[in-house]
């Protein structure tokens, strides 16, 4: 066997240094990737080198198997980890996500994913405490090798293609477990037509996520009405999906309550609204959204007198005509929308919202089975 | 010492698999292709390029495509009506 390509260096100190001055990294330190490592990468994914985890088409960009190994070893993982990354890129690649849009927009989305399934124990991913933060390498390192991909096989370096205005810190990683014991529904794989043995993975293009604190009430209503407040805020209203991760604390209060997966889905989505009013009065609708049949609709979807019969002048896009107060406009499309999970330390009533990425529809949750 | 291994896709083999259409030796007459990723102001923006072009190369017609989602592919029957007729393609993004 003959030696592959690459950079040669005097050690593992150089090979780091090397990483940086080739622009491999996210700005920290890298593994170095050596031919006996991603081997042993490889090896515990049922792929071959050649097989293709992800395909980008509007740049018609191919990852290999071998390049997910080769960026999975930079970014920390062990071995065991690799069909976790491997369903994660297919999760990406599968076309209705349109992984374009989310890995270079000025939105500045990270690629989320939700791991369920006996996997999740094996690897060791995080559940609980600090859910989103630092301290477990399973989460801090499967997320991370996404981004290595999108960086180093996509181009998506800042300024090049990844134009994000901000970005968010979540997109150096976010990765983590459903705490499926805590949840008061099925888990999240099952809701999504998985068999509770199967491992998963579930991907969402996420804006930076919102501290929902609540801890003076058990009730449901109450509690709900602080997630739907959030939802609701002008800054992120969009026809675009959600993403509710529950902490333990608050998914006990509708557990006791006797709330179901799509009693709540659905009373988030009628109370997550703002007067079209309001929409104008923040500048929210632009002219060109009354030449998009898709906005109009989202627009006037729930307008007392039902839809506009003539789409409505662009020009009263930025004015507040009579009965825009009656006109609720609500987060996303329909209680589908609304993907609740559970997790975080099991002390504390702090919850989070997750926005979908831009300003239109965005793309869906996209879930794919992690190979044995 | 030790080898590092490359995690790009700028490898010679990529460039090979992606080959550049040839480049029009000029655009006195030619064609050219408007490709709108489908933001709101990339066809405002490619039809002030194509004025340009216009005044100081003297382009002939001008084939105007707007995607209708900036994070999805050409169709393929806008990127065959775009092959077909055009000399050279100028894509743009307006926001």
């Amino acid at each position: 066997m003959t030696a592959r390509e690459g950079v040669d260096v005097a050690d593992p100190w150089a090979a780091i240094e090397m990483c940086y001055a080739k622009g491999w990294t996210d700005g920290l330190p890298v593994v170095p990737p050596t031919e006996p490592l991603v081997g042993a990468m490889l090896a515990a994914g049922p792929w071959k080198p050649d097989d293709v985890l992800l395909h980008e088409p509007v740049r018609d960009r191919a990852v290999t198997a071998d390049k997910a190994a080769i960026n999975a070893v930079m970014a920390g993982c062990l071995p065991e980890y690799f069909p976790v990354v491997g369903a994660a890129l297919q999760a990406i690649g599968d076309s209705s996500f349109m992984l374009h849009g989310p890995a270079t927009s000025t939105g500045g989305a990270a690629l989320m994913v939700i791991v369920n399934g006996p996997i999740r124990e094996r690897l060791g991913l995080n559940a609980k405490t600090n859910l989103f933060g630092p301290g477990y390498r399973a989460n801090a390192t499967i997320g991370r090798s996404l981004r290595l991909v999108l960086l180093n096989c996509l181009d998506c370096r800042p300024g090049v293609l990844d134009k994000s205005t901000q970005g968010w810190p979540g997109k150096y990683s976010l990765c983590f477990a459903e705490d499926e014991a805590s949840s008061p529904w099925e888990p999240l794989h099952v809701s999504r037509g998985f068999a509770a043995g199967q491992s998963t993975v579930t991907v969402f293009a996420a804006e930076s996520g919102h501290n929902v604190l609540s801890h003076g009430t058990a009730d449901p209503e109450q509690l709900l009405t602080c997630f739907a407040d959030a939802m609701a805020g002008l800054g992120s209203l969009s026809p675009g999906r959600t993403v509710i991760v529950f902490a333990p604390e608050h998914a006990g209060h509708l557990h006791r309550g006797g709330w179901t997966r799509p009693r709540t889905q659905q009373w988030l989505y009628d109370h997550a609204w703002r007067p079209l009013a309001d929409l104008k009065r923040g500048g929210k609708v632009e002219p060109a959204f009354y030449s998009n049949p898709s906005l109009v609709d989202w627009l006037y979807r729930d307008a007392p007198r039902g839809r506009p019969a003539l789409p409505p002048d662009p020009a009263d896009a930025g004015r507040v005509q009579d009965g825009d107060e009656a006109v609720r406009v609500h987060r996303g499309l329909g209680p589908d929308d609304i993907l609740m999970t559970v997790g975080g330390g099991d002390a504390g009533g702090h919850s989070a919202f997750f926005p979908s990425w831009s300003r239109g529809r965005s793309v869906p949750f996209v879930t794919k089975e992690v190979p044995a | 010492m030790m080898r590092i291994l490359d995690p790009t896709l700028s490898s010679p083999a990529m460039a090979a698999a992606l080959p550049r259409a040839p480049r029009p030796r000029h655009l006195s007459g030619a064609t050219i292709g408007l490709l709108a990723n489908g933001k709101s102001n990339g066809m405002a923006l490619l039809d002030r390029i194509a004025e340009r072009l216009r005044e100081r190369h003297q382009i002939g017609d001008v084939v105007r495509v707007a995607k209708t989602n900036a994070s999805a592919p050409v169709s393929e029957s806008d990127a065959e009506v775009l092959a077909a007729r055009c000399a050279a393609v100028i894509t743009a993004i307006g926001d």
